[in-house]
């Protein structure tokens, strides 16, 4: 699989950054920037300010979010910061607590 | 709505793919392998695999390391460390069990500890004065250098260029029995002129 994984039990404290998809399973903190989709898995917890195309939530983030595409909270999911992008979906069952802009012409 | 349900199957696996940087600090528990680039502070318990694509600038701690890639920064491994015939590397290994492949390229110094307990009777005459030696220096060297000396006291100190060229043809050929003693003495001969001017000095 040509796509970056970081394990359930790795921990990064710093930057992140790249050009293809991210899955993230273990623990970020710092900053996140890619041009593709991010992916915080269940078992992730991630305290970085991130800024990529997608992403899809499903595990822990504290931080903001700025996409230049699409954001999804998905069911379970605990997000605290802001989130930015032109799309943006809570799902049910999503728990989110900071500001929504999805008015985004330039970022 | 891209799908991911099957990321989770990859289990116990950690990826850095080529075209991600990784700066700051990067630990954990499980083998992770690089064909990116992460620099800073690298520390796991498990395997590191820096593949042909991956660049590791980084003080790593880990348990194995197998380097195809690039690494520039001091490794530290509890078990071996492995630079493979496309690794590069820069740095300090300091590991009981290191294996550097022919066609690995490598600079920095090896330390694999106190050299191994061997009994005494495996070992060659040699002393344990050597031990503080770098271990970069082969025996092989060290050996042919000494008994020219000794079975001709009565001049022609050995040539420098004498260790250079047995280096070399080590390093070249894998493990040569060590050169046979006449060689430095042919060295020495043609070599002459610049004997002569030693002994000036």
């Amino acid at each position: 699989m040509a796509n970056t994984v970081i394990g359930s039990s790795i921990t990064i404290d710093g930057e992140i950054s790249g050009d293809e998809d991210l899955v993230i399973q273990g623990t970020v903190k710092g900053k996140i920037s890619l041009k593709e989709s991010l992916f915080v898995e269940a078992s992730a917890s991630v305290e970085a300010d991130i800024e990529v195309q997608n992403v899809e939530i499903t595990g822990k983030v504290t931080g903001n979010i700025a996409a230049t595409d699409k954001v999804e909270l998905k069911a379970d999911c605990r997000v605290v910061g802001d989130v930015r992008a032109p799309r943006i979906l809570i799902a049910d069952g999503a728990s989110f607590k900071g500001n929504v802009d999805m008015d985004v012409k330039e970022r | 709505m891209a799908a991911t349900k099957d990321f989770a199957a990859t289990g116990e696996s950690t990826i850095i793919g080529p075209s991600i940087l990784i700066n700051g600090k990067l630990s954990g528990d499980e083998d992770l392998t690089v064909r990116g680039r992460v620099e800073g502070e690298l520390s796991l318990t498990r395997t590191l695999i820096v593949e042909p694509s991956g660049i590791v600038k980084a003080n790593v701690q880990v348990k194995n390391a197998i380097i195809s890639g690039v690494v520039v920064g001091n490794i530290s491994a509890t078990e071996s460390v492995e630079l493979t015939r496309e690794g590069r590397m820069v740095g300090d290994i300091n590991a009981p069990r290191v294996i550097i492949v022919d066609g690995a390229s490598f600079r920095g110094r090896v330390d694999m500890g106190n050299a191994e307990p061997r009994p005494a009777s495996e070992r060659p005459a040699q002393r344990a004065t050597s031990v503080s030696r770098p271990i970069v220096r082969p025996a092989a060297v060290v050996a042919p250098a000494r008994p020219p000396l000794v079975s001709r006291p009565m001049g022609k100190p050995q040539p420098p260029a004498a260790p250079v060229i047995s280096a070399r043809f080590e390093r070249s050929e894998g493990k040569p029995p060590p050169p046979p003693p006449p060689q430095p003495v042919l060295v020495g001969e043609a070599g002459k002129k610049k004997v002569l001017l030693k002994k000036k000095k």
